[in-house]
């Protein structure tokens, strides 16, 4: 019973942990669905761009012609049913913020998301210290053992019943 | 019927009365989560290490696999709590891992960093097993551009949180790095688990 509850629970867990690594992560500021990685860059950076709005098998043409770099294919992947592409932002890329561009090929839907290119990298700082990842909840007496230990006691209670149940018939111990 | 003895019986009600109690009382050890040898710590020198596969373009990761240790678990960003140490997913969520979404993506140049519990309220979580890593375990990454990080690992090793050796774990590398920590060293009931283990592994094929 407590283990199916715990595995219902386990299940649970794992569709919530998928849903929300699904989510998209990044921010977003275009009017679009397109998420850019990274979202800021230096010249010569390759960046990868991915929607979902095409549709599972859906393929796009990306424009990134605002920062130089052309148009490239976004086509599906096996990332959560998303069209994924690259491209390269130009080594002459100027600082400033660009919008790229993607149109899927049915349908005609347009998305965007913005690229920032500025000339020094902009990676946040290196964390510091430990890291809070336990509780000690996977601590303590093993459940066999503890079994075991139950079962060792219920031997030796049924033991002293019968010893104890001869001392009062008189039988002598 | 042949009777069974009174000295019989009493020998057996002791004997289990004694070891039920011990079994009870712990006496056999409590299982905790396996932590590395020293056979499998970080050299302290540093340099002259191979160079390990060409980098791949940056690209953030959706999954972790570490198949000697029944690791697969999605990631999810994470980022830096106010005090500067690195977030950590949320404790309920047993099998989700995350990485460090401000720092380098994992097969890229540089020092990527992922995290996860060790274990939760109810039990073991996705790390329990790490410290049982060795030296050449694989580690799998999937990438949202398609592309699996193969990592093989260099060392695994448990800090002590007073003395935490951050340039070590999260400093820069000149080749692609990465980096699985999860809870460990000693544990008390007052201040929890004392460090962290720390996986650190290197790019070797990707595809």
């Amino acid at each position: 019973m407590r283990r199916t509850a715990r595995l219902l629970t386990g299940t649970a867990l794992a569709v919530a942990a998928a849903g929300f690594v699904a989510a998209p992560a990044y921010a977003d500021e275009g009017d679009g669905s397109l998420e850019v990685f990274p979202s800021q860059a230096v010249p010569g950076t390759q960046i990868t761009v991915n929607t979902a709005v095409c549709g599972p098998e859906g393929t796009a043409k990306g424009d990134a012609g605002a920062v130089g770099a052309g148009t490239f294919t976004l086509a599906p992947s096996t990332h959560e049913g998303e069209a994924i592409g690259q491209f390269r932002v130009p080594p002459s890329a100027q600082p400033g913020t660009y919008e790229i561009v993607a149109n899927c090929a049915d349908g005609g839907r347009q998305v965007s998301g913005d690229l920032v290119v500025t000339l020094s990298a902009a990676r946040g700082q290196e964390p510091r210290g430990s890291v809070k990842t336990g509780v000690g909840g996977a601590l303590g007496p093993d459940p066999v053992q503890t079994a075991a230990g139950v079962a060792a006691l219920a031997v030796a209670a049924a033991g002293g019943t019968w010893l104890l149940h001869r001392r009062a018939r008189g039988d002598g111990i | 019927m042949h009777r069974v003895s009174n000295a019989a019986i009493g020998t057996v009600t002791v004997v289990a009365l004694c070891s039920g109690a011990w079994l009870l009382g712990g006496g056999a050890g409590t299982h905790t989560p396996p932590q590395p040898s020293a056979a499998q710590a970080a050299r302290t020198g540093r340099g002259g290490e191979p160079r390990g596969a060409p980098a791949l373009p940056p690209s953030p990761p959706d999954r972790i696999r570490i198949p000697s240790i029944r690791v697969n678990a999605p990631l999810m960003g994470l980022a830096l709590t106010p005090s500067g140490s690195l977030d950590v997913p949320p404790a309920a969520k047993k099998n989700l891992a995350g990485w460090y979404e401000a720092g380098t993506t994992p097969g890229e140049k540089g020092t990527a960093v992922v995290a996860g519990h060790v274990d939760n309220a109810d039990g073991p979580a996705v790390f329990y097993d790490l410290g049982a890593l060795k030296k050449g375990s694989r580690i799998e990454v999937d990438r949202r551009d398609g592309s699996v990080a193969v990592f093989t690992v260099d060392a695994v090793s448990v800090y002590d949180a007073e003395h935490f050796p951050d340039e070590k774990v999260y400093g820069p590398a000149d080749r692609p790095e990465l980096r699985v920590i999860t809870c460990g060293g000693g544990y008390s009931r007052s201040t929890g688990y004392q460090g962290n283990v720390v996986v650190f592994a290197h790019l070797t094929g990707s595809r």
